[in-house]
């Protein structure tokens, strides 16, 4: 790190602080090559059918990733601010984000994820009939969109959950310590306590984003052509189901060990000592 | 003397069953410097955390440099004037050194980035660590750490400074720089009060020593009449024995 970067008060959620680790020194990434390789492999020897599978399902692939992204993004979001409602003071914004916690937690993704898909067009058709507005009543259900609303749903109560758990482990005195300096209590949480919570709960922030990546493939329930789907899709075709399962599991795989990769270096870049 | 800068008046407070104040006046004169001992749960640790309201209490008033503390809006304004320094130090953990002495600073009293960094810097002089500004906290001793945390709330520019046990966290070789830095702030004028065992500073630096037990001050007098010719028989039998006589 340069002394510049060093000397500049940090501000946010920026969190880069002291040692360098270098990809090399973690052995895991070697994990990731070898995957690499047995699909790299399988496709040169055996064209037909790996490399048929995977340009078939390229863009499931992509639509994976943009599923899993874009909702890993609104539940961050939605995790800061239910994680927030839960150690409110405020009996009312207490109560509606520890209902939502409760209830969402209880039902399973599967089924969030069809209750959306079929529910959700005909109340907005109902409500467009109410409030005689054509639009309304003209609605389609997009699936990609309505996947990533049930994902963001029901991955932010978990991820309120794992907020509140971090905020809580900073120690109260740093909350007091701010407030003494004459600090607002949203500067406070801004300045001093997030930035705190956030270096505790990047491993289980970490699983999640994990865990949500190998989730996204519910959402080929639901008429999204994710890789799933398009594993699915593929075998129909060609009635090879051990290739193609192969390719897909090996697919999914790779993403998942580089995700994991990438958040164990963020976790070593972002470690400080603490007390 | 002039208007009292901190004016305490039959102050009550409790917690659930306990009452942690049973009414408790003082009046704080600029410059005075406080020394507040008393056994533990005689709320001495409570009445200063009301003076910045960390605490709140259910009867009486606190008046502030002028500021009323019933009246929460005003909150944030009489605590950049109340620097407050902490047992367990409480520095961000996250931060440097020179980064914790300049966040209040930016964010509270919206000073430039140079002229936070300049009055942080001469800070951390002052209080005899300069080569530890780009340091984490979990890198400095106790006593570093302490003089960290005088050093951070003294860059509010505070009119007053609470300390809350300063150095009963700290192992004993590290009380005395932790001591020498707030006897020379007493000698500068500033308005303390301070929650402290430390009979020796109570001696050289305080104005009036304050004897608390179970929520209530028993005895005030100057440092010299507290220690050799205590009127109280409670006072007595605390001095026998933190005194060891």
């Amino acid at each position: 790190m340069d002394e510049q970067k060093k000397n500049a008060p940090r501000r946010g959620l920026s969190f880069v602080v002291g040692g360098e680790v270098s990809l090399r020194q973690d052995a895991w990434w070697w994990l990731v090559v070898a995957i690499a390789a047995i699909i790299g492999l399988l496709v040169i020897l055996w064209p037909v059918p790996f490399r048929d599978i995977v340009l078939f399902a390229r863009d499931g692939i992509l639509v994976t990733i943009l599923v899993t992204v874009a909702s890993y993004v609104l539940i961050i979001i939605v995790g800061l601010l239910g994680g927030l409602g839960r150690i409110s003071k405020n009996k009312l914004i207490f109560g509606i984000s520890s209902l939502y916690v409760e209830v969402v937690r209880g039902i399973p993704l599967l089924v969030q994820l069809i209750a959306w898909y079929f529910v959700s067009p005909v109340i907005i058709q109902k409500l467009g009939l109410w409030l005689n507005s054509q639009a309304l009543i003209e609605y389609r259900v997009n699936p990609v969109v309505t996947a990533i609303v049930a994902i963001t749903v029901c991955y932010g109560a978990y991820m309120s959950e794992i907020v509140r758990s971090g905020i809580q482990s900073v120690p109260k005195g740093q909350m007091e310590a701010a407030r003494s300096l004459g600090m607002t209590h949203f500067q406070a949480m801004r300045h001093v306590v997030l930035p705190q919570a956030f270096r505790v709960i990047l491993p289980p922030m970490g699983n999640e984003f994990i865990a949500l990546l190998k989730d996204s493939s519910l959402v080929s329930v639901v008429a999204v052509a994710d890789l799933t789907r398009r594993g699915r899709e593929f075998m129909a075709a060609h009635f090879n189901p051990i290739e193609t399962w192969l390719m897909v599991a090996l697919l999914y795989l790779i993403m998942t060990i580089v995700a994991a990769r990438v958040v164990s270096y963020i976790e070593k870049r972002s470690k400080y000592e603490r007390y | 003397m002039a208007e009292p800068i901190i004016q305490i008046k039959d102050v009550k407070k409790r917690f659930g069953r306990v009452e942690a104040l049973r009414g408790v006046s003082l009046d704080v004169g600029e410059g005075e410097v406080i020394v507040v001992v008393g056994p533990s749960g005689s709320g001495k640790t409570t009445l200063l955390r009301c003076i910045n309201r960390l605490e709140e209490y259910e009867e009486g008033t606190i008046i502030v440099d002028g500021m009323t503390l019933d009246n929460t809006s005003n909150i944030n304004a009489i605590r950049c004037e109340v620097g407050m320094v902490f047992q367990s130090f409480n520095l961000f953990a996250h931060l440097t050194a020179l980064q914790n002495l300049m966040l209040a600073q930016r964010t509270v009293r919206k000073r430039s980035r140079e002229e936070a960094e300049r009055i942080a810097r001469a800070l951390l002089a002052k209080v005899g660590i300069p080569e530890k500004s780009e340091a984490h906290p979990a890198q400095l001793s106790g006593g570093q750490q302490q003089r960290v945390a005088i050093a951070r709330a003294m860059a509010m520019n505070p009119k007053i400074m609470l300390f809350d046990e300063p150095t009963s966290a700290l192992d004993p070789e590290m009380i005395k720089e932790v001591l020498d830095v707030m006897t020379s702030l007493a000698k500068e004028g500033m308005t303390m009060v301070v929650v402290s065992h430390e009979m020796g500073f109570a001696r050289a630096a305080a104005d009036r020593v304050i004897f608390m037990d179970e929520g209530l001050i028993v005895e005030q007098a100057t440092p010299h009449d507290f220690f050799e010719n205590p009127k109280e028989e409670r006072t007595h039998l605390f001095l026998s024995k933190i005194l060891h006589l």
